[in-house]
């Protein structure tokens, strides 16, 4: 089974892929798709906040795809060494489409995508990116949100 | 099973998807630039110039699509989404003239989207007359940054159905003009009067840095550059030949505006094309042509500011990362992954300048926000000179064979072009340098604080945004 594993550079996204690993069986993997998407027409097409470090002050180069690139090799990180394959994708566009199309392109067995918080923006204003992945993704889709641990890391949780 | 550490495919690939084509970027540029003036500021160039004010719009026309080509030739050679910043900074190395140059580009930027929001307003009250100017401006301003926050500004699709909108509003234009001229009503020696008192150069120099304004808005296109399918070939194609089409596009509609209708009642109009529309020259009702022509004017105004509205947030972002402002500003919503700091202080930042303007305006006859966006125009003048400078500076650097090379005495006679208007604009309203230096002491000021809490407001060994600092501060 063939995994992709989105990121949008938040740290609920590596959480995610945290995540995959502390239930999922290696062994029935045959490979990972960490897959990241540049919004061209968004304020902010791409905000790495994973990396490490994230490109020293002062050396901002203005590219997103830098940032999209660093993201991904952090997500990618987390499955050194766990045993399945893992390719790196950075994609344009739209985010939830883009992760459908990779998951189709891929034949992908699983989508792992991380929500946001339950706050108000959620619940008002349709359409996240998690939403739309798991109702159009051409397979079954691990949506993991962040914990409730006051002032802890964030583990993720299904 | 692959256990080793290169366990990395796919790298080689990763750079190619892009995903926005030349024949996109072509119509982003289209509706970038139609709004940004035409909708709104053609009374003011036909007041400065008089019959003529066709010839203010195909010379600045002309000099601003030279400046998009040396805009081209960088955006070719470094396509990070850095625009004019990054390649003064590459040029001259220098972080004072780069923060300059951002701090009046962002000037610029405000001042226009308040003068957007300002002619939205005037657009509505024909439609609907009720609700104040000053609330639908702001209204709209509001509508603009939730749209922003929400992330659905990135539909291509919308984009370009908006564009094919505003040409169309043109298209009626011009069709008026072309019906005009068949029944043989037109006078065409409008076209060549220059009746304003004084030297005739000096009042189509006048009516070119107005026009100028029209124009402005190509150089966000740079924000999509790296995102362009093979950017070499299809940037400077999609850009120029934007800028271009849009030039023609004014040139014809400003003909057509100075046959049908006289010069002084257009100067006076707050909604200058609608007074064409108005005339009564297609067999439609006029109320019908009026909200039809309304309604097209607000979607052309708004697909403008909307890119504004995109750009100010993402240059606060960028400085940000660079340290040079508060690094709030880096801040990007956990699921929404919107800059908030940053669009919230651009909404705020003209919101006041609106609201400001507002009470000048009732209180003594200063129109703020008008003058804010012909006095920014000296800013990007500037910018746009220090541009062509960077351009030519940086020949033979980072070049390889598919560099788009924009044609040498052609730059010059850009470079020319627009220290001549801005020389004009400084000549003619010596104020302008007064209003563009406290805009950018604005900006100094936030430089100042950064420089002096800046680093200490981070733990040391903790880079900005680093995710433990974020979750901690964004509970």
């Amino acid at each position: 089974m063939h995994v992709v594993v989105a990121t949008d550079g938040s740290p609920q996204s590596l959480a995610a892929a945290h995540h995959l690993t502390s239930f999922a069986d290696p062994r029935k993997i045959s490979g990972i798709s960490v897959v990241a998407v540049i919004r061209p027409l968004a304020s902010v097409a791409f905000a790495d906040e994973i990396s490490q470090p994230q490109g020293r002050a002062g050396e901002w180069t203005g590219s997103f795809r830098e940032a999209a690139q660093r993201a991904v090799d952090a997500v990618a990180a987390v499955f050194d060494d766990w045993g399945p394959e893992v390719h790196r994708q950075v994609r344009s566009g739209s985010p939830a489409a883009e992760i459908i199309e990779a998951a189709e392109e891929l034949d992908a067995g699983l989508v792992v995508v991380a929500a946001g918080g339950r706050g108000l923006s959620d619940v008002m204003l349709v359409g996240s990116t998690a939403q739309r992945v798991q109702h159009y993704a051409p397979c079954p889709v691990l949506v993991v949100r962040p914990a409730r641990e006051p002032g802890g890391t964030e583990r993720g949780r299904a | 099973m692959a256990e080793s550490r290169p366990t990395t495919v796919d790298r080689e690939d990763a750079g190619l998807r892009r995903s926005i084509t030349g024949k996109q970027l072509f119509f982003y540029t289209l509706g970038d630039v139609l709004g940004s003036g035409i909708y709104v500021l053609i009374g003011l160039v036909a007041a400065a110039v008089g019959g003529a004010f066709w010839l203010a719009f195909a010379l600045g026309v002309t000099v601003a699509a030279i400046t998009g080509a040396a805009y081209a030739e960088l955006v070719t050679k470094y396509p990070q989404a850095a625009g004019s910043s990054l390649y003064v900074q590459k040029a001259f190395g220098n972080k004072a003239l780069t923060f300059l140059v951002t701090v009046s580009f962002l000037s610029a930027s405000f001042a226009a989207t308040g003068s957007l929001a300002t002619g939205f307003s005037s657009y509505f009250a024909t439609l609907w007359e009720g609700p104040p100017a000053l609330l639908v401006s702001l209204v709209f301003l509001l509508l603009l940054l939730v749209v922003n926050f929400i992330g659905i500004t990135e539909s291509v699709v919308m984009n370009m159905l908006m564009t094919f909108v505003e040409v169309a509003g043109l298209l009626i234009v011009m069709v008026i003009g072309i019906v005009y001229i068949a029944q043989g009503n037109a006078d065409f020696g409008v076209l060549g009067d220059i009746s304003v008192a004084g030297n005739p150069a000096l009042a189509v120099l006048a009516g070119i840095a107005f026009s100028f304004f029209a124009m402005t808005g190509f150089e966000n296109t740079a924000n999509v550059a790296e995102e362009t399918i093979d950017p070499h070939k299809s940037f400077p194609r999609s850009l120029v030949g934007g800028m271009i089409v849009a030039g023609t596009v004014y040139v014809l509609v400003s003909m057509a505006a100075a046959l049908t209708v006289p010069v002084d009642q257009l100067a006076e109009s707050d909604a200058a094309l609608l007074e064409v529309v108005e005339q009564g020259i297609l067999p439609f009702s006029t109320d019908f042509m009026t909200t039809l022509f309304s309604i097209i004017a607000l979607i052309a105004i708004t697909n403008t500011t909307l890119v504004t509205v995109v750009t100010q947030p993402r240059i606060l972002y960028g400085m940000a990362k660079e340290d040079v402002v508060p690094g709030v500003f880096a801040k990007v919503h956990a699921t929404r992954r919107s800059p908030w700091v940053g669009l919230l202080f651009s909404g705020a930042v003209v919101a006041a300048l609106l609201i400001i303007g507002n009470i000048l305006l009732q209180a003594g006859g200063l129109d703020l926000v008008n003058r804010l966006a012909l006095v920014t125009v000296v800013l990007l003048l500037a910018i746009y000179a220090l541009v062509i400078v960077t351009c030519l500076k940086l020949r033979g650097r980072d070049e390889d064979e598919r560099t788009f090379r924009a044609n040498t005495p052609l730059l010059v006679v850009g470079l020319v072009g627009n220290l001549a208007i801005l020389g004009f604009s400084v000549y003619d309203d010596p104020a302008s340098l007064l209003w563009c230096a406290a805009l950018i002491a604005v900006g100094v000021v936030l430089f100042l604080i950064e420089y002096a809490v800046g680093s200490r407001n981070r733990p040391p060994g903790i880079e900005r945004g680093d995710p433990e600092a974020v979750s901690r501060t964004e509970a």
